[in-house]
């Protein structure tokens, strides 16, 4: 039950795009999700839309996986649906009952921001899906390195991430066995009123605090005696390189930039109502 | 009737998916009243999913365990019920102590029983006193104590849901070895005492040897001999097969055995050996 939880989320296949830098990666989908926001529309955002499937496919994972992650952003995709309806009154009106009002200006601006949620959410899952933690946490590491020199402790923060990564299926592990351990001497989770069920996590909540902390000290005790003392001059055993295939993969996250652009300006400004009847 | 009895117990981790691993299959053992059983065996043989099963914490995915000849899974009351008549202690089980003061997380279990006050407190000074845990400890907080000390406390506050039958996973594991000693001797008191089936987990071969009437060998998810002390360690090379040894004195009789002195190779303790030695040595005339 309490393994069900995946944090992090890796998907580990053997594919070019999860043999690539993690900071190409990086780029690719921040440019990415900035293009998506300035898709004005639909043949840009087609064409966001197939740069998508193009790196879902190359990337070996089976489409289910990467369609779960879209299961729980459905309902915030179904809201804004529904606003977008009936707020926006542009074009053919094509029903009227009533005082709901749907014009064909309002199904198209809802269309195109489904669709741009979507390919929003499951672009950035693949980032996760295709790197692994350390890779990713290691990535930024390098990437807001140059903010160490301006005296923001960045190192610090990814060596955080890390630690945390690395120790959430560790906790689960605890958390099960202290909960057997409860359970034997007769402790109840699951049943009771809220306040009930809410004392019954002490005897959980206390020993995973302590432990936590115990190990805490112990990681510290062991880093100290590794020789660590922050980021400086440390160098790591398998070092970033930056080679040909990164370099490729940031030429075409530049060239999914300016293709966006150029479809933006000659394909015009997202106009429902032009979109429509030359649709018709 | 067996007093606790598994039949076909099989036990799948991740049923359903392809990840699944079967940790039991299809064992069968079965536990008579007033036994010290050990359960010996490799890391990942099963030993520990199979004692989560004789409490009721893992349902079987297949098979039934037994207690008093019924099903503890028949239905609510039952597995209520087996969890207390079943008492059983995780290993390093000093990392689940909770409470504020050392008495109040005895407590926990009577309490969770639903008992009185005064049962409560007769039951915490008794289970107290059978782990050697004196009276002015039991209003210190239990983070402030030893490790050794820490570990008695969590073995009183299963000892003080007296159960039926009590089970420790590898309750010596970690500790120096006076605090090994003081446990050991607690479990054997205790059982002497109150005349309760203990089932210890154990790695320590020389601790099965000294405690054990009867000994099962786990291997690979299965039961691989159920018997006494005796019938397990007499195939040494088979036990080495499948990762486990005899005792350390059983060791120095094969090698003195096969250096050629005419002494017997069934020798499981140092008192034994002992005795053998000093049959030998008279044998020579040498006293």
């Amino acid at each position: 039950m309490i393994k069900d939880i995946t944090l992090g989320q890796y998907f580990p296949m053997d594919s070019l795009i999860h043999k690539l830098d993690p900071r190409a990666k990086l780029f690719f989908t921040v440019a990415f999700i900035v293009i998506v926001f300035a898709c004005n529309n639909f043949v840009s955002l087609f064409f966001c839309f197939i740069v998508s499937a193009l790196i879902i496919a190359s990337s070996k994972i089976p489409l289910k996986t990467v369609t779960k992650g879209l299961k729980p952003i459905i309902l915030i995709v179904v809201i804004t649906s529904v606003l977008q309806i009936s707020y926006v009154k542009t074009g053919v009106v094509l029903i009227d009952v009533w005082k709901i009002q749907i014009t064909s200006g309002g199904i198209l601006t809802a269309l195109f921001m489904a669709l741009r949620i979507s390919l929003l959410i499951v672009t950035s899952t693949m980032l996760t899906y295709t790197t692994s933690p350390t890779a990713l946490t290691n990535g930024l590491d390098r990437v807001f390195a140059p903010f160490n020199k301006i005296g923001i402790d960045f190192h610090t923060v990814t060596m955080i991430m890390t630690i945390a990564l690395r120790f959430i299926p560790t906790l689960i592990e605890e958390v099960d066995k202290i909960m057997s351990a409860q359970k034997s001497r007769g402790a109840n989770f699951e049943q009771g009123s809220l306040i009930k069920r809410a004392k019954a996590l002490i005897p959980l909540f206390i020993p995973l605090l302590f432990n936590s902390i115990r190990r805490a000290y112990e990681l510290a005790n062991a880093m100290t005696c590794r020789c660590y003392n922050g980021g400086k001059g440390k160098t790591t055993m398998n070092a970033l390189k930056y080679s040909s295939k990164d370099y490729l993969a940031t030429v075409f996250s530049f060239a999914v930039i300016g293709i966006v652009i150029l479809l933006n300006i000659y394909c015009g400004e997202y106009n429902a109502e032009f979109t429509f009847n030359s649709a018709i | 009737m067996s007093h606790l009895e598994t039949q076909n117990l099989t036990y799948v981790y991740g049923a359903g998916t392809p990840f699944k691993i079967t940790a039991l299959d299809n064992v069968n053992i079965n536990i008579e009243k007033g036994e010290f059983v050990a359960i010996i065996g490799h890391t990942g043989s099963g030993k520990s999913t199979l004692v989560q099963h004789l409490n009721g914490l893992l349902k079987p995915t297949n098979g039934e365990i037994l207690l008093d000849g019924e099903s503890i899974h028949k239905s609510k009351s039952t597995l209520f019920d087996a969890r207390f008549k079943v008492g059983l202690c995780f290993q390093y089980p000093e990392y689940q102590l909770f409470e504020s003061t050392v008495y109040k997380d005895i407590a926990f279990g009577p309490y969770n029983m639903g008992l009185t006050v005064a049962e409560i407190d007769e039951r915490v000074r008794s289970a107290a006193k059978y782990v050697g845990i004196p009276d002015e400890m039991l209003s210190k907080s239990p983070f402030d104590l030893s490790g050794g000390e820490k570990r008695r406390v969590a073995i009183a506050g299963v000892i003080s849901m007296e159960p039926e039958i009590l089970i420790l996973d590898e309750p010596t594991s970690g500790l120096d070895p006076r605090g090994r000693e003081q446990i050991l001797e607690l479990i054997k008191n205790y059982r002497e005492k109150t005349g309760k089936t203990v089932i210890i987990v154990s790695h320590s071969m020389d601790d099965v040897a000294r405690f054990a009437t009867k000994v099962i060998v786990m291997n690979e998810s299965n039961v691989e001999k159920i018997g006494t002390v005796d019938e397990i360690f007499e195939n040494s090379s088979r036990l080495r097969e499948i990762g486990l040894s005899v005792p350390q004195i059983t060791d120095v009789f094969i090698k003195l055995r096969e250096k050629g002195y005419p002494v017997s190779e069934k020798v499981y303790t140092v008192e034994q050996g002992y005795l053998e030695l000093k049959k030998l040595f008279e044998g020579r005339g040498i006293s």
